[in-house]
């Protein structure tokens, strides 16, 4: 270990080899955690127990809420050097990608620039399918040309699986690291990382420019770690910009109270507004579906699609709920090729395959489906959108899928619910909010073309 | 975490009571872990399980294993276990000993004292760790799993074994046949019906190196009790 792997970076002293330890200049050493009363406080991931429920023996205790990155205890010491931003600098052109942006893409993308050079922070919420990645390039290549050090991070590895062949693309003379748990490679120091938010735990006062993407991706409680994450990797007066589709409340708290500021995206990159949710009430779906059968509208509607041949996902709330689908699709629709997927299905990534192939008309899924997966010019179907797996950001994200393809902007997405649950109400709030954000936008677009 | 979170999966458990909760005679106030984390743990039916190791068997015969051990050595020794070592117990011992998180001995500490507190003994000895797990570990995952008061720490682990298993693999495999504890105070051990405690009997090569030794120094009986097997 050289002490450039301790730049912007806190690692716990037993990561740290003792010569390192003794021989670097310039090291800061702080207690990995702090007890306060009743209470210890972890100061690598901010969460905060009552002793009683994070003792070991012998009056020590230890942090379980990052216990996966290696445990924090009383007894050790959280060690970091100073970010230096040791970056080469460039002969060639920093961004590397040539591909346009729409005009409501680029104002957005000039919005980021500012929050970057002012080093702000900012929650910007664009819509699915708004194409926000294209819209970080120009702030990025301002960021990196000046020797600024900058991350993307997201709560998902998927997305970051996604985002950094994207990002290697358009930065083709940047060195790019990928972390996250399931990712092998070491770390090394470089200019630009794209991470798991857990992974930025592990980083102190490091980025000048932090990105956190997909910030919905989890819930309120997780939020507030997050939050903390986000607060301590990036430096003091580093610029932050959250991007989101679906706001959940502890970042809606934050504009309220002015810490965060906002902008919107409404439109999609074509310039159509969301697609808006239709619900049908059914409050004996669960009944039927014991009894081997599905609300009647929803197999209409099914028969339908099939007929006009528009290919459709079906979502379902639980696994369990798959086969019984399933089986009952098989005597009302015979032959018809009927595939399921789930989260822990092997087959997964060939039948999303089939799907993308035209290979069968529609899907059953879980919310495995929800996001990143897009499928151009389908409808989208949720029995049970009211049970408790489909949060509001889900709903909103389900939603997404649909009308992503320029031929077909539009489409439809219609709920099957035993009754309006908060989550659905609140989902169907959210579209509409932006939708009415994105039809002001549209007027002064007409307006201003006349 | 609020002090009524699921300490398993983090979800709060309201009103579903743990499994482990009803089974015992123990106050219910602080479920420790959620029904569905519970479920995920199967118990083992002493009447369907392996008379010399505590295996879950259709009904209650010796294993293959035991079968080989007793062709093997004239040791007299019988383990009983509380739960199948399955995919969920593998990721709780690795969350817990491995990862280090010592409160999760909770979810199972009254299940596994139950079972210890029906043993007909005098003494209580758990398999030690060597003193740099100790260091880092904080903990011996044995102990942890116990209300500790009543354990004789008869047990350590020989200093020069623990350096060659330290080096290759290969060298480790070798060193299994080779006695690993030493007895700290064998006069404790004599006449004694002595219970050996561990987390996991997988081979059952360690418990029975200590049971061995506290024959050795004139145990009159010698039995184990482990978590999972
Ligand atoms: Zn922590
Ligand atoms: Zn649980
Ligand atoms: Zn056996």
């Amino acid at each position: 270990m050289k002490i450039a792997d301790l730049y912007g970076r806190q690692l716990l002293s037993t990561e740290v080899p003792t010569e390192l330890l003794q021989t670097a200049k310039g090291l800061t050493v702080r207690s990995a955690m702090k007890a306060e009363g009743n209470w210890v406080i972890c100061n690598r991931c901010g969460s905060a127990r009552p002793k009683s429920a994070c003792a070991l023996p012998g009056g020590v205790y230890y942090c379980a809420e990052c216990i996966q990155l290696g445990r924090v205890s009383t007894t050790l010491s959280l060690i970091s050097a100073s970010e230096p931003n040791k970056f080469k600098k460039y002969d060639n052109d920093v961004l590397t990608w040539d591909g346009n942006l729409s005009d409501i893409q680029a104002q957005c993308s000039k919005n980021i620039l500012t929050v970057f050079q002012q080093r702000k922070q900012h929650l910007l919420w664009a819509v699915t399918g708004a194409g926000k990645t294209e819209m970080l390039f120009e702030g990025l290549d301002w960021a990196l040309g000046q020797g600024l050090r900058v991350a993307v991070a997201s709560p998902r590895i998927d997305v970051c699986n996604e985002l950094f062949p994207r990002f290697v693309e358009a930065f083709k003379n940047t060195e790019i690291q990928l972390l996250h748990g399931r990712n092998d490679s070491p770390y090394k120091y470089c200019q630009f990382t794209v991470c798991t938010t857990h992974q930025l735990l592990r980083f102190y006062e490091a980025f000048d420019v932090l990105i956190i993407d997909e910030v919905d991706a989890f819930p309120f409680a997780q939020n507030e770690g997050l939050l903390y994450a986000a607060k301590h990797a990036k430096k003091r007066e580093g610029a932050l910009l959250f991007l989101t589709a679906t706001p959940g409340e502890s970042l809606l708290k934050q504009i309220k109270t002015g810490r965060l500021g906002i902008s919107y995206l409404p439109l999609r990159y074509h310039g159509h507004l969301l697609p808006t949710i239709k619900c049908k009430t059914t409050p004996s779906w669960k009944l039927k579906l014991k009894k081997e059968k599905l609300p009647n509208s929803l197999i209409f509607q099914i028969k339908l699609r099939l007929k006009k041949k528009i290919r459709f996902l079906l979502f379902v709330p639980h696994v369990e709920q798959l086969k019984q689908v399933q089986q009952i699709l098989h005597k009302q629709l015979p032959g018809e090729k009927i595939v399921t997927v789930h989260a822990a299905d092997e087959k997964r990534i060939e039948k999303v395959q089939m799907m993308r192939q035209n290979e069968i008309n529609f899907l059953i899924t879980t919310t495995i489906l929800e996001r990143g997966v897009t499928f151009p010019g389908i409808d989208v179907f949720v029995l049970g959108a009211d049970d408790d797996v489909f949060s509001s950001a889900a709903l909103v994200q389900i939603a997404g899928r649909v009308g992503r393809k320029i031929d077909r902007p539009t489409g439809d997405v219609i709920f099957w619910c035993g009754g309006y649950s908060k989550n659905v109400l609140e989902a169907i709030k959210q579209i509409r909010y932006v939708n009415r954000k994105g039809l002001i936008l549209l007027k002064q677009r007409s307006t201003s073309d006349d | 975490m609020t002090k009524n979170d699921c300490v398993l999966c983090h979800r709060p458990v309201n009103f579903s009571i743990g499994l482990i909760d009803l089974m015992l005679p123990v106050k219910i106030n602080e479920p420790t872990c959620c029904d569905r984390c519970c479920r995920r743990f199967e118990l083992i039916n002493q009447k369907q399980a392996c008379p010399d190791c505590g295996r879950k068997m259709k009904k209650r015969e010796l294993c293959h294993d035991c079968v080989k051990w007793n062709s093997q050595s004239s040791l007299d020794f019988k383990n009983s276990a509380c739960f199948v070592y399955n995919d969920e117990m593998k990721k709780f011992m690795q969350q817990y000993k491995f990862a280090g998180d010592y409160q999760l001995a909770k979810v199972f500490r009254a299940q596994f004292m139950k079972k210890i507190k029906k043993s007909k003994i005098d003494l209580i000895v758990p398999i030690p760790i060597d003193a740099d797990t100790m260091v880092t570990r904080g903990f011996n995952q044995v102990v942890g799993l116990t209300t500790g008061q009543h354990l004789t720490s008869a047990l350590e682990v020989r200093a020069d074994i623990h350096k060659a298993r330290q080096s290759s693999k290969n060298r480790r495999s070798r060193m299994e046949t080779v006695q690993p504890f030493r007895l700290v105070n064998p006069e404790l051990v004599a006449n004694k019906r002595v219970l050996i405690l561990d987390d996991v009997y997988t081979t059952g090569r360690t418990i029975r190196h200590a049971a061995a030794l506290m024959y050795e120094a004139g145990a009159s009986e010698v039995q184990g009790n482990t978590l999972a097997r």
